[in-house]
């Protein structure tokens, strides 16, 4: 069991939480790579649908971070640091996401030369869809994620050391920016990563539906984490019900969000049958695929929805853990919902290599982010905001 | 671990230990009310506003607004009277300024009940000085708004007969199907919970000044519309119970109603019309301009109805930050349309957007984002967000580069469609400027009106800020 030490927050025993993720994440990745030579088409559909997961997981922290700084919140202080650590676990991700370039032909065929001659529209696409322009894309995504995490995280730090209450101010200015900035980054990465699967297909909102379910889950697996913690004693008092109470309001408020984006772009697509459009929905409708359609609609928002809308079930913290684990799980499905169709012609296919993707990307995720978490004080102490966050009332 | 002396959580943030490095503690966050106003003197100055008699300059104001309201009633009978001919609406652009207009003033009212819903429930303690306003102006704009589609009817005695869904011998209905159709259903919607919110709200207030009056029927007046109002723990607690339920309510409607407006032209084919980012699109560029139209007004009216201690520079800069954050959410729709439709490799997409930008209409495209995108981006500097005259000024360009925002998309899209052969350009009347003017003076003799017969301000609620009103947080 981790413990910490109560009047310095800085953690006295790391407990096994980092070394568990470590092992799970690494035997993963082994079974993944292994699946790889197995079936390289399916090993390259699964560790994209895992990168992206976990990718919008935390970018969805990075945001959290950002929102909070920017808006000047002052509840959410005593949670910053465990976004503030999931963000530091971006340049992990540019790890994983390497990968992906070696298998851009198995991905994307708009990489397929021969097709790209016979298709009058892939070739308009070209001069943006070119293997060259995406690698230099997501090189610029990443250098921005990771600068924006570093800044954050070092100014963060800093005040820890200084006590200096004007780091606030410039992590207010800093996210402003920032905020600016990764609408852009993460916009153009959900259409480069996600939405150019189908190189026909476009959608204005794409950028905004992927955001929204990631800044979703972002805080689902906040309100996992802290839940944790408080299992071993650690920050029990301080992140109090009320924090959960928050939690479960902007699981809720945005629960509702990603279903009213989802519902617009679905809605309008309908309404307007332009065959360029409708064939994305139609490849998620038939040969099963509305099975999983179903599944979205019902797990990632009518259950949250009906649950979290309930003062008392926000404040049951186990409640709130069970709908953070649907969640967490619907994301998953949502991301697979995203991705699978262009790959599976005959059906859904849920591969082994999912799974063991999933755990693979994500223990490496949750050990570094444990890493960071663990290596500084688990509470922004010197946050002039900490004593109202933690006094913080419903 | 720094312990905290402060007494009260919201005027004074004590930071030990920043020795040197210390901010001024006003910058992390500033108190919501300048000087140090008792309970009476909030009652005494909004109390004042109403029991005082008009001046001069209210007076003449009124009279040039409301003389522009009449002139705007005049020419929508000579429209009734003659026909729709007397617009500049024709093929291709059958719709104009109308629905321009029509969608102008319902974003108008968003920021009323973003203030009103949104902003109670994320708890920022700032909205009280300007919710009632804003809710005023939600009701105002939306009257406005609802005069373009019935008077677009042509025949507005049996507009009620066409927009909603009457029983008749002849089973004739309405095109359930039809977006029009929601909109009717959005927007009655909208006006009735924002009136209802806005009354409830006024209630304590009204029995403050039944309280107040020495005139008869005055007394009579406020007595009639404070419902017996006694300001009684159990009258609190159910106001206070019914103030979140209704804030709940109006919630959805920041969103319903502006996506139902989109879904006018949304659902449609037309290229620049038909696209999914629309929704939440302009649910955003509504919240802009309604927190544009509120800045003006409210700039102007702390000064006149001397309010600066309640509405003070903090709330204006706040006010300029959700301007900022809308307008950049309204700059990145604009940036994605045109990307996307470059990337759809649709040539008509492609063709509306350069036309657009390029077009007989680039003058309108290039008036919007320069008003919309550009200049807000001023507010990224401090000093001009706490600038009043200029924050004026920028507030004044906002509510110009909304109304060509829905002008551009409207006429753009429309005058140039997929058959070359039936382009056109659309050219306003007199008759269509006229009217539109009308609105803004309705708008205006209305907001005046409210200015000066109800408590502009929410005198209970800014009571529950003033310093010492909350309890303060144990000291450790």
């Amino acid at each position: 069991m981790a413990a910490i030490d109560s009047q310095t927050y800085t953690f006295t025993d790391r407990g096994r939480f980092g070394i568990a993720a470590l092992g799970a994440g690494v035997l993963g990745v082994v079974l993944t790579v292994i699946g790889a030579f197995t079936d390289t088409h399916t090993f390259f559909a699964s560790w994209l649908t895992a990168f992206a997961f976990w990718a919008t997981i935390v970018l969805g922290a990075l945001f959290f971070v950002m929102l909070q700084h920017a808006t000047g919140a002052v509840w959410s202080v005593v949670t910053r640091r465990a976004a503030e650590a999931m963000s530091m676990t971006l340049p992990l991700l540019l790890l994983c996401f390497i990968p992906l370039l070696f298998g851009l032909h198995d991905l994307f065929h708009w990489t397929h030369a021969e097709e790209v001659a016979t298709d009058h529209l892939l070739q308009w696409k070209s001069p943006y869809l070119n293997t060259t322009f995406f690698i230099i894309r997501a090189a610029v995504y990443f250098a921005a994620w990771i600068g924006l995490a570093w800044g954050l995280n070092r100014l963060s730090l800093a005040q820890d050391r200084d006590q200096n209450p004007a780091h606030t101010l410039t992590l207010r200015k800093l996210s402003a920016g920032g905020l600016f900035l990764f609408a852009f980054t993460l916009t153009f990465a959900a259409f480069d990563w996600l939405m150019s699967l189908e190189p026909h297909w476009y959608s204005t909102i794409f950028g905004v539906y992927v955001f929204t379910g990631g800044f979703l889950t972002s805080m689902a697996v906040l309100v996992l984490f802290f839940q944790f913690l408080r299992g071993a004693n650690i920050l029990s008092d301080e992140v109090t019900t009320d924090h959960y109470h928050d939690f479960g309001r902007m699981l809720f408020a945005f629960t509702v969000f990603w279903a009213y984006i989802g519902a617009s772009q679905y809605y309008l697509i309908w309404y307007a049958n332009l065959p360029e459009e409708t064939m994305w929905y139609l490849a998620r409708w038939e040969h099963g695929w509305y099975v999983v359609s179903l599944l979205l609609i019902f797990g990632h928002f009518v259950i949250p929805f009906v649950t979290l809308l309930f003062f008392r079930l926000k404040r049951n913290l186990t409640v709130l853990r069970f709908i953070a684990v649907l969640l967490i799980v619907m994301h998953f499905v949502d991301i697979f919902w995203l991705v699978m169709p262009t790959f599976s012609d005959g059906g859904v296919h849920f591969s082994w290599m999912h799974l063991t993707a999933v755990i693979g990307i994500g223990g490496l995720v949750l050990w570094l982010f444990w890493t960071r978490y663990t290596a500084n004080r688990a509470i922004p102490v010197y946050d002039p905001k900490l004593e109202d966050s933690i006094a913080h009332r419903v | 671990m720094r312990t905290v002396t402060d007494s009260h959580r919201q005027d004074s943030w004590d930071i030990e230990g920043a020795g040197t490095l210390a901010v001024d503690p006003k910058e992390l966050r500033e108190p919501l009310v300048e000087g140090k106003p008792d309970l009476r003197d909030v009652t005494e100055t909004v109390s004042g506003v109403v029991e005082s008699k008009p001046t001069r300059l209210w007076y003449a104001t009124v009279t040039l607004t409301g003389g522009l309201a009449a002139w705007g009633i005049l020419t929508i009978i000579y429209t009734t009277m003659t026909g729709i001919g007397v617009w500049g609406n024709n093929q291709p652009v059958g719709w104009a300024w109308d629905i321009t207009n029509f969608v102008f003033w319902i974003g108008i009212g968003h920021a009323g009940t973003l203030i009103s819903a949104i902003l109670f429930l994320f708890r920022q303690k700032w909205r009280t000085a300007i919710n009632r306003a804003a809710e005023a102006m939600t009701i105002f704009a939306v009257i406005c708004a609802l005069i373009f589609p019935v008077i677009h009817t042509g025949r507005p005695w049996v507009a009620v007969y066409w927009l909603l869904p009457l029983p008749n011998q002849m089973e004739m209905w309405v095109n359930f199907r039809s977006p029009l159709l929601w909109d009717v259903f959005a927007v009655s919607t909208y006006f009735a919970v924002s009136l209802m919110f806005w009354f409830v709200g006024l209630v304590p207030d009204f029995a403050t000044l039944r309280n107040r009056a020495k005139n008869r029927i005055v007394k009579a007046v406020w007595t009639f519309v404070s419902l017996g109002w006694t300001g009684a723990n159990r009258h609190w607690h159910r106001y206070e119970k019914a103030y979140l339920i209704l804030a709940g309510i109006s919630t959805p409607l920041v969103l319903s109603v502006h996506t139902i407006v989109s879904f006018d032209f949304a659902v449609s084919v037309l290229p620049g019309w038909h696209t999914t980012i629309f929704p939440p699109y302009f649910v955003a560029g509504a919240i802009f301009s309604g927190f544009g139209m509120v800045l003006t007004l409210m700039i102007l009216a702390r000064k006149l109805l001397n309010l600066e201690q309640f509405i003070t520079v903090k709330h204006i800069e706040n006010m300029n930050k959700v301007l900022m954050a809308t307008g950049l959410m309204v700059g990145y729709a604009y940036g994605i349309e045109f990307f996307i439709a470059w990337y759809s490799g649709n040539p008509f997409e492609r063709f509306a957007f350069i036309n657009r930008a390029f077009g007989p209409y680039s003058w309108a495209y290039w008036t919007m984002v320069t008003c919309n995108v550009f200049i807000p981006q001023l507010f990224w500097f401090r000093k001009i967000r706490r600038n009043l005259a200029i924050t004026w000024v920028i507030s004044i360009f906002v509510n110009i580069g909304m109304w060509f925002e829905r002008f551009v998309i409207i006429a753009t899209s429309l005058h140039r469609d997929f058959l070359p052969s039936s382009w056109g350009y659309f050219i306003p009347t007199w008759v269509d400027v006229s009217i539109f003017a009308g609105t803004v003076g309705l708008f205006l003799t209305m907001f005046l009106l409210f200015a000066k017969y109800i408590p502009v301000l929410a005198i209970s609620e800014v009571k529950g800020i003033l310093p010492g009103a909350q309890p303060s947080h144990s000291h450790h």
